[in-house]
């Protein structure tokens, strides 16, 4: 692993440098909404767009509105066309996205899910679609200095300054950065302008990662329940818990790591598209089977699928939960449903059945 | 080159939908009696205006047409009694909605014509077409290429409301008691949010009478609860008591008007309220609330004469106006970024007390009205239903805005509808439970100067 320093200065000249030599750069962007803003008040939201110069780059933000995820696993993706010619159909293979993509500032918890979502896209069965944007794209992460009252990174095995994920990770420390150079593709960005780096010297995040870490109000190390759900899985306090979710998508839809979809056909009587699409087993529809029965037929059975699908199956199939503290969904949930405490009410209820 | 040669040879493509006894046999006339007229027009056959969901205007403007004419019986002709009233006070209100979407209204006719005016439909067909011809072709529902329209007019500064009195926790505590003491009621309220979000409210369910003293009032608590009384969860408890601010009661109103609950299976603690705070500021809603003190309820809580005089003027009306000052095309342009970025979520719908429909239009699929994927088009057509549905029967709680993770201006939409309910019809949403909701009923001398 290279460690280098980078000054601000010489930070905008790189990331100008890399939007020069053709490459999409995505990075946090402030876009206005005219109204009072989407939760944060300031008459706008945060989110990973396109930009063609470093002063595009927002600054005055902890987290996105949304995590970086849309851009390896877009909201809606058409994965195939069809046609009816000469009453024959005809299938056509969409073009696959293969941008050389440097995607700029993601925080740790942003970073480490996608680790997450590879497990399952490039996993037993390789999603073309996904995959190709990956293999194309350089992740260049930043350390989070302010974690939110929401954040939890702590809590799930990372920090507000872990590597996981990222090809390269930023650390401002003092009126600088620590820049890690993670991995191969990492180098070859870093290398390309090896006049804008020094050398690291003794420069450490230590001291960032430590101030980090005690700012975060929860960072108490989350149960798992993969041994232990199929005892809870009846539990009333299901019930209890999932009684004020309202079922809507907000957490799933602005989690990094959700990564469920639904495949629907859009089509005429002559031509047609299938899309993939983002769903969220909170919904309703989710499991609703052609014949009208529902196996998860109340928010308490759904719920439990999220809590469930995060903290117990995904570790027995993967070797981590998931989820990556970030917090977005404790901050965007309309009435205030908190995934940390929900987890530790969880926990405390299969020691009461003493499980 | 291409765009060009289809530029110059662009034709204006019309639908019409017309009703059966009407305009269908007048159009039949004008062909019989080979009155010649342009063949811009696809016309589509319904038993009734009364038939002609606002819907499939939007379905037609999404498939690219260029301009959309319904037609049918004149007012006290309609085979089924009313059914061109009701869809007169439709088209009153929609008409407003799309022409705030920023539909050039070139694009969208209405018209009486009867089984014998072959020749007014001739006449009318020409006229549509020529002004369909000079608006050009329609928009596309997709990003705007030359950038989003911002609003100039920002919304004013409002501070924070006055804290509402500790006693009224106390209260509303005691009459939780006294509702759960019988038994078989269960209150939903307010509780104190825990850990990170400590200082704010969340909803929460009492069944116990041990259990009320988690029940608190405060300007935090923002969440419209009436959304709580048509979900399976809660209507378990049996009848349900609920706190709830003036705004919040105008939703029960709703629900109890649509016939989703019953009056008497609810037990209505109202709250008198100065104002919630959402983003550290007064609520936009709060500024000219005409229901501090609530209008309907079983108990109230709070001192009426407590209340602070409320502003006369919406602070959205400032943007309301400013965004109809603009061109159609630049209005466009402002929404189409907003809905482009929505990401199908439906927080805006689990939010809405009134939303319960089961299921949504948007899952419909057979045939799906409303594509489901997150794409402009698809977004388009669910946000405008959205407020359309809405339309005479949102209260204004500015959830949806509230919830939205994307910062859609929801807010402007339903505000502008209300606004139109209201100069249209005289009414507002939410006061009078037994009154029918102002699209579900008409009067036959309802006023408009749009149709042909």
């Amino acid at each position: 692993m290279l460690r280098k320093r980078l000054t601000r200065e010489n930070l905008n000249k790189w990331i100008d440098g890399l939007v020069a030599s053709g490459l999409r750069v995505i990075a946090p962007v402030r876009e206005r909404d005219g109204g009072r803003g989407a939760r944060d008040g300031k008459g706008g939201l945060t989110l990973f767009r396109p930009i063609t110069s470093s002063a595009e780059i927002a600054t005055d933000y902890t987290k996105t509105d949304l995590p970086f995820k849309e851009w390896l696993f877009p909201p809606t993706e058409v994965i195939l066309h069809y046609r009816i010619v000469d009453g024959e159909p005809v299938l056509e293979d969409p073009e696959v996205d293969a941008t050389k993509t440097v995607a700029l500032f993601l925080r740790p918890c942003d970073a480490a899910a996608i680790p997450i979502l590879d497990s399952v896209f490039g996993g037993d069965y390789e999603d073309e679609f996904y995959m190709t944007r990956r293999r194309n794209l350089t992740v260049v992460g930043l350390s989070c200095t302010e974690p939110q009252p929401e954040c939890f990174c702590a809590a799930v095995g990372l920090s507000p300054t872990s590597e996981a994920g990222s090809d390269i990770l930023l650390t401002p420390v003092g009126d600088e950065f620590l820049v890690e150079v993670l991995t191969e593709k990492g180098e070859q960005l870093v290398n390309q302008y090896a006049d804008l780096f020094a050398d690291a010297g003794d420069l450490t995040k230590e001291q960032v990662t430590e101030q980090a870490i005690a700012k975060m109000l929860r960072k108490e190390s989350l149960p798992t329940f993969a041994e232990t759900y199929s005892e809870l899985f009846e539990h009333p306090v299901w019930e209890e818990i999932a009684r004020k979710c309202l079922g809507c998508g907000v957490c799933a839809y602005s989690c990094p790591t959700c990564h469920c979809y639904d495949i629907v056909d859009e089509a005429t009587l002559f031509e047609g598209v299938r899309c993939r699409n983002w769903d969220c087993c909170g919904f309703a529809l989710f499991t609703l089977h052609a014949s009208g029965h529902n196996p998860r037929p109340t928010q308490a059975h759904r719920y439990r699928q999220r809590v469930l699908h995060k903290f117990a199956y995904f570790l027995q199939t993967y070797g981590r939960n998931m989820c990556v503290g970030c917090g977005r969904c404790v901050i965007k949930c309309p009435v205030g449903m908190d995934i940390y405490e929900v987890v530790q009410k969880v926990a405390q209820a299969s020691e009461r059945v003493g499980v | 080159m291409a765009n060009e040669v289809r530029e110059r040879n662009w034709e204006p493509k019309i639908v019409a939908f017309v009703c059966n006894w009407c305009t269908y046999v007048g159009a039949d006339a004008a062909g019989t009696s080979r009155m010649q007229y342009a063949p811009n027009v696809r016309i589509i056959r319904f038993p009734c205006t009364g038939r002609i969901d606002p819907l499939f205007i939007i379905r037609a403007f999404q498939h690219g047409v260029d301009g959309v004419i319904v037609s049918g019986c004149h007012p006290g002709d309609c085979h089924y009694v009313s059914g061109n009233l009701l869809a007169r006070r439709r088209w009153i209100v929609f008409r407003k909605l799309m022409d705030f979407l920023g539909l050039d209204l070139r694009r969208l006719h209405f018209a009486w014509v009867s089984a014998t005016e072959g020749a007014k439909w001739a006449h009318l067909v020409n006229e549509i077409v020529e002004e369909v011809r000079q608006a050009g072709p329609a928009p596309t529902w997709a990003m705007p290429t030359n950038g989003a329209t911002q609003i100039e007019a920002s919304l004013p500064e409002i501070g924070l409301p006055p804290s509402p009195p500790p006693e009224l926790t106390s209260q509303i505590r005691e009459i939780a008691k006294q509702l759960l003491g019988t038994g078989e009621v269960g209150v939903v309220g307010y509780e104190k949010a825990t850990g990170a979000r400590e200082g704010a409210a969340t909803p929460t369910f009492v069944n116990k009478p041990e259990d009320a003293d988690r029940l608190i009032f405060n300007e935090h608590c923002i969440h419209n609860l009436a959304v709580y009384l048509t979900n399976p969860l809660v209507k378990k408890f049996g009848k349900v008591g609920i706190v709830a601010k003036g705004c919040d009661i105008r939703s029960i109103v709703g629900l109890i008007q649509e016939n989703q609950i019953k009056r008497e299976d609810v037990s209505i603690i109202g709250v008198v309220c100065n104002g919630v705070v959402v983003n550290g500021r007064l609520a936009d809603k709060c500024v000219a609330c005409p229901v501090k003190v609530p209008h309907i309820y079983d108990h109230l809580v709070g001192d009426p004469s407590s209340v602070q005089t409320t502003a006369s003027e919406h602070p959205l009306d400032a943007q309301i106006a400013y965004l109809e000052s603009l061109s159609p095309e630049e209005r466009w342009n402002f929404w189409m970024p907003q809905f482009a970025r929505c990401i199908r979520c439906y927080a805006c719908r689990a939010v809405c007390p009134l939303c319960y429909c089961q299921p949504c239009i948007a899952e419909k699929h057979r045939p799906q009205w409303i594509p489901t994927s997150p794409h402009p088009q698809g977004n388009l057509a669910w946000n405008i239903i959205r407020a359309w549905h809405l339309a005479g029967r949102c209260v204004g709680c500015g959830e949806c805005t509230r919830v939205c993770p994307v910062g859609i201006r929801l807010d402007l939409l339903n505000r502008k509808l209300a606004i139109e309910v209201e100069r249209a019809f005289n009414y507002r949403p939410g006061f009078d439970p037994s009154a029918p909701t102002p699209l579900s009923t008409h009067r036959p001398d309802d006023k408009e100067d749009f149709i042909r």
